[in-house]
């Protein structure tokens, strides 16, 4: 497995050095990616100071960097910039591949920030000079925060507020913070993790689970008691904490997709649509899958055949909650058996009729299920027939087999690499080497599996 | 396809014809009449597509395949979806795969030659000025020389091979079968399509059942839709039609579509029935026209298309590349055939979830093999039939007590595959099996499998044994004419596009000639 990275934007009138904490937390297992946004830290810019051109310029710092495996963390400012570069990467604009999950910090939602007139004029008086003073950073920090930092974290945060342009610190009040993005970002389907201070202002708590929950349709929302609003810098721990289980129970579970065939999406020899595609395809599946046509129970039945139809090996993607969501969205292949009812009928009557499968032997459950194909197995009575029994697990095994195929973990697997064939052009690209044993530059090179069973099967 | 601009009618106006569906057979038949000046409107179920917005991603992809379920019967139930039918404008040429020989004699004489099926009632020498105005027009690439057809000429060169052609290549010329560059119906050089634009030469992408993305692949809406909207005519996308109704002399007066859930009423002074060998038996028996005959939805047939693939010890990925670059004619009457007709050969390549389902259902595939047998892809190379098949009465299409969306019965379908078809299915793995052996296959397996939608609405001389006479006109409505596949009263060997769109150019030009 390669080692993540995440990539962390800060807030208004901070730097990237405010991650540093966190990085010390996380470093052995994460590469740890601060940027300063423009106007801010290092910097010490007047252009590039709306929020599409700080998501611009976040997405090329990104590909520059190349990871193909990353999270994306944003703080306050840089929430709302974070969200906006996961919505442009889950619909295949960006050009990257390889987001896996979002860590919100107190972030400013894509809807506009909530804040009173009177401290967006308190905070927009600071920069009316052209400079903030210590008194005014002085004012900001206590502002800010739950209980006093500590003096190393403090002279930090103070230094930052003050080297802030305040041409960016006025754009971010006066523009940034009231643009209305929501409805290009939609929901996000991305895992996520929402953290708030518990003695923060509009953005605490209340703030997060109304304008940024409804935007990530599977996030977790943490509370860090007494924190304020500079949560990297207040409380680096419990951060790293919940970026450590974010990753361990949602985004970084599933097979891993190899860097080459990440690129290779994320190039423009794949079209936007396309990479939109394999973006969301390639998330993580929900631990805590609730199925939407089969009852759990079913569900469970189906992860236990879906086990034997597509082994795999290493970190598995849940195929049977993929096919309960095709199911339940009322996806069709466009035709049945006239014997069978229809499609989610006929998954509910065969996975009740083989309820218990997940208990047997692994010799049991194959037996079953080679009686299954011949006909001469026996559902209970009031199921399906023994006929019936065959032509659904028929379509079972398509459905299944073609959900893992579909994943472009899958793809590297198998050695397929026609989902990049041509990006956003009318010339596209297409396959100039085309003989056997023939391998064009840009093509990754084979991600076979070490599993030994199956590789003396393709032989 | 651009669409903004074109010339529209209103419901109320009595419209010169109505033409429903927009492939191979409605695309000639709108581009004919519209381009005499006549007054035409065609409905298209689907939608009308941006090709750039089109996805190799298989799943995905099925967007432009009529996924509207159809129920299947019999002992090789056909499986519809992505494999055979469209749905958008352009119908199935959207997602075909371009292979385009052209039928041979022997094909529409087949009962005079076998005593077995039907013949066709058009000569052969009659079909051929119209398969080459299409060629001519569309824009083939094939091999210079054509060994089973020397006179034949393609105005452009053949498709670029890949490894599974080198592999077809190879096999043949070891067992002495002779083989070639297919036909294809692609460019293979920059293009310049009359009112439909530059066409580039094709790049090899490989995703020709997914969509061309380029304009290479010839569809009906980079070639002859294009045309028909410069000549006045309009295509009316997301438009279902539900009924046909007739006036007081029996001749349809107009027809009735849903579109956006609102019904509409397009009055006309004829129709053109071209949505295929399913959907245009389903409406007939929907609204139970031009079926004294009682043929309507019989004799439907699909060409056995089973497969051999085979491993090697190179690495084939024949994903790459125009996916089916070789055939072989040696095979439509062999010496030793124990059966009626023949069939054609074609190289194959193939993208990775078309296959797993191919393997699932024509394989039987499960579990650690089919999981291995995955992990072997990019070794795979194969040869593919595509063979005759007879009409019988045991497989038709009826009409099911389930309704669709539209309120519409859906179609049920009963295939089995006779003994002639099963004769011929037996020589065909032999042959393939003995190709890819000798083209140095470690291992073989067959997948068996079916392809295209034919027959349900037979063209022929009598008004008591067919729907429509020989040039595509119903016996019984004499307003309605039929231009698709499901007038052919029997498969023949070659792929039925470049037929469809030839009898499309025929039946259009005897309704004006009339």
């Amino acid at each position: 497995m390669s080692t993540p990275t995440i990539f962390c934007l800060h807030a208004l009138g901070s730097s990237r050095l405010e991650f540093e904490p966190l990085a010390e937390r996380l470093g052995d297992d994460f590469e740890v990616v601060a940027f300063d946004l423009p106007g801010f830290g290092e910097a010490n810019r007047a252009e590039g100071l709306s929020v599409d051109e700080m998501v611009d310029g976040v997405i090329r710092k990104i590909r520059r960097h190349g990871s193909t495996r990353f999270l994306l963390a944003g703080h306050s400012m840089g929430g709302k910039v974070a969200t906006l570069v996961a919505a442009r990467i889950l619909d295949g604009s960006a050009g990257l591949f390889g987001l896996t999950g979002v860590v919100l910090l107190a972030a400013s939602p894509p809807s506009p920030e909530p804040m009173s007139d009177e401290s967006r004029a308190q905070m927009l008086g600071w920069a009316a000079t052209g400079r903030i003073d210590h008194d005014a950073a002085r004012t900001f920090v206590d502002d800010n925060v739950g209980a006093p930092l500590g003096a190393a974290a403090d002279e930090r945060a103070l230094a930052d507020v003050q080297r802030s342009r305040a041409e960016a610190w006025t754009a971010w009040f006066e523009r940034g913070s009231r643009e209305d993005r929501s409805d290009e970002v939609g929901t996000l389907d991305v895992p996520a993790v929402i953290l708030a201070g518990g003695a923060d202002g509009p953005l605490g708590e209340d703030g997060q689970r109304r304008l940024n929950l409804p935007v990530y349709g599977r996030a977790d929302v943490v509370v860090l008691e007494g924190a304020g609003h500079l949560l990297p810098l207040e409380r680096p721990d419990e951060v790293a904490a919940a970026v450590r289980t974010l990753w361990r129970e949602h985004a970084g579970r599933g097979p891993e997709v190899p860097v080459d065939v990440g690129r290779v999406i994320a190039s423009g020899r794949t079209n936007t649509r396309t990479r939109r595609i394999l973006a969301r395809r390639a998330l993580a599946d929900r631990p805590s899958y609730e199925p939407r046509a089969l009852t759990p129970a079913q569900l469970e039945t189906l992860r236990a055949v879906a086990a034997r139809v597509v082994p795999q090996t290493g970190e598995p993607i849940d195929l049977a909650a993929r096919v309960d969501s095709q199911l339940h969205r009322g996806h069709s292949d466009g035709w049945r058996n006239v014997a069978l009812p229809p499609d989610p009928e006929a998954y509910r009557l065969a996975l009740t009729a083989l309820a218990g499968f997940g208990d047997l032997s692994e010799h049991a459950r194959d037996e079953t299920l080679t009686a299954i194909v011949d006909g001469s197995w026996t559902p209970p009575a009031g199921t399906l027939t023994a006929d019936q029994m065959t032509l659904w697990f028929e379509d079972c095994r398509v459905d299944l087999s073609r959900t893992w195929l579909a994943h472009p973990a899958t793809m590297a697997r198998v050695g397929f690499d026609g989902f990049a064939n041509g990006g956003d052009v009318q010339r596209i690209q297409g396959f100039h080497l085309l003989a056997a044993d023939t391998r064009e530059g840009w093509e990754p090179l084979p991600h076979p599996t070490h599993d030994h069973d199956t590789q003396e099967a393709a032989r | 396809m651009r669409l903004d601009g074109m010339r529209t009618y209103s419901d109320d106006e009595i419209v010169d014809a109505v033409v429903i569906g927009t492939g191979a057979g409605g695309a000639p038949v709108l581009a004919t009449l519209a381009e005499r000046g006549l007054r035409v409107v065609a409905l298209e179920a689907g939608p009308n597509f941006d090709p750039h917005e089109f996805t190799p991603d298989e799943n995905q992809a099925v967007d432009i395949n009529w996924m509207e379920e159809r129920l299947t019967d019999g002992a090789n139930p056909t499986a519809f979806g992505a494999n055979n039918s469209g749905r958008g404008v352009g119908g199935s040429t959207l997602h075909w795969g371009a292979f385009t020989p052209r039928p041979d004699p022997r094909d529409l004489k087949l009962h005079s030659d076998s005593g077995k099926g039907v013949d066709w009632p058009i000569e052969h020498a009659e079909l051929i000025p119209y398969i080459e105005r299409v060629e001519h027009f569309v824009g083939i690439a094939g091999p210079e020389s054509y060994p089973w057809d020397p006179s034949r000429k393609y105005l452009m060169p053949p498709p670029a091979r890949n490894a599974s052609s080198d592999m077809m290549m190879r096999g043949c010329e070891a067992l002495g079968i002779r083989a070639t560059d297919a036909p294809a119906a692609l460019t293979t050089v920059d293009r310049h399509q009359e009112h439909a634009g530059l066409r580039p030469a094709c790049s090899s992408c490989g995703s020709c059942h997914q969509g061309c993305r380029s304009g290479a692949k010839v569809s009906m809406d980079t070639t002859y839709l294009p045309l028909a909207v410069a000549h006045g005519a309009e295509i009316r996308p997301d438009s279902m039609v539900t009924g046909i109704e007739l006036d007081g002399q029996g001749r349809v007066s107009a027809v009735v579509y849903l579109r956006d859930g609102v019904e509409h009423r397009q009055r006309c002074a004829a129709l053109f029935l071209c949505a295929g060998g399913v959907e245009t038996p389903r409406l007939l028996l929907h609204t139970g026209l031009a079926n004294s005959s009682g043929q309507v939805g019989r004799n439907y047939m699909a060409h056995g298309a089973t497969q051999v693939w085979g491993t090697f010890e190179t690495e084939m990925r024949s994903h790459r590349g125009y996916p089916s670059s070789i055939i072989t004619e040696d095979t439509l009457r062999p010496d030793d055939a124990d059966f009626a007709g023949g069939y054609l050969l074609q190289s194959l390549g193939v993208v990775p979830l078309t296959l797993a389902t191919t393997m699932v259902r024509g394989g039987g595939l499960w579990g650690r093999e089919l999981v291995g047998a995955m992990d072997g892809y990019r070794y795979l190379a194969g040869v593919g039939m595509n063979g005759e098949c007879l009409p019988s009465d045991d497989n038709v299409l009826t009409l099911s007590d389930e309704k669709d969306a539209y309120g519409i019965p859906k179609a049920r379908v009963a295939f089995s595959s006779g003994e002639n078809e099963e004769a011929m299915d037996r020589h065909a793995i032999r042959t393939m099996t003995a190709i890819v052996e000798a083209a140095g296959a470690t291992s073989t397996r067959v997948l068996a499998r079916t392809a295209h939608t034919i027959g349900t609405a037979r063209m022929g001389d009598s008004a008591d044994s067919a729907v429509v006479d020989a040039d595509g006109r119903s016996f019984d409505v004499p307003n309605l004419w039929i231009a698709d596949n499901s007038v052919f009263p029997s498969a023949v060997v070659a792929n039925p596009a470049l037929a469809i769109m030839a009898l499309g150019l025929r039946s259009a030009e005897k309704f004006l000639a009339a």
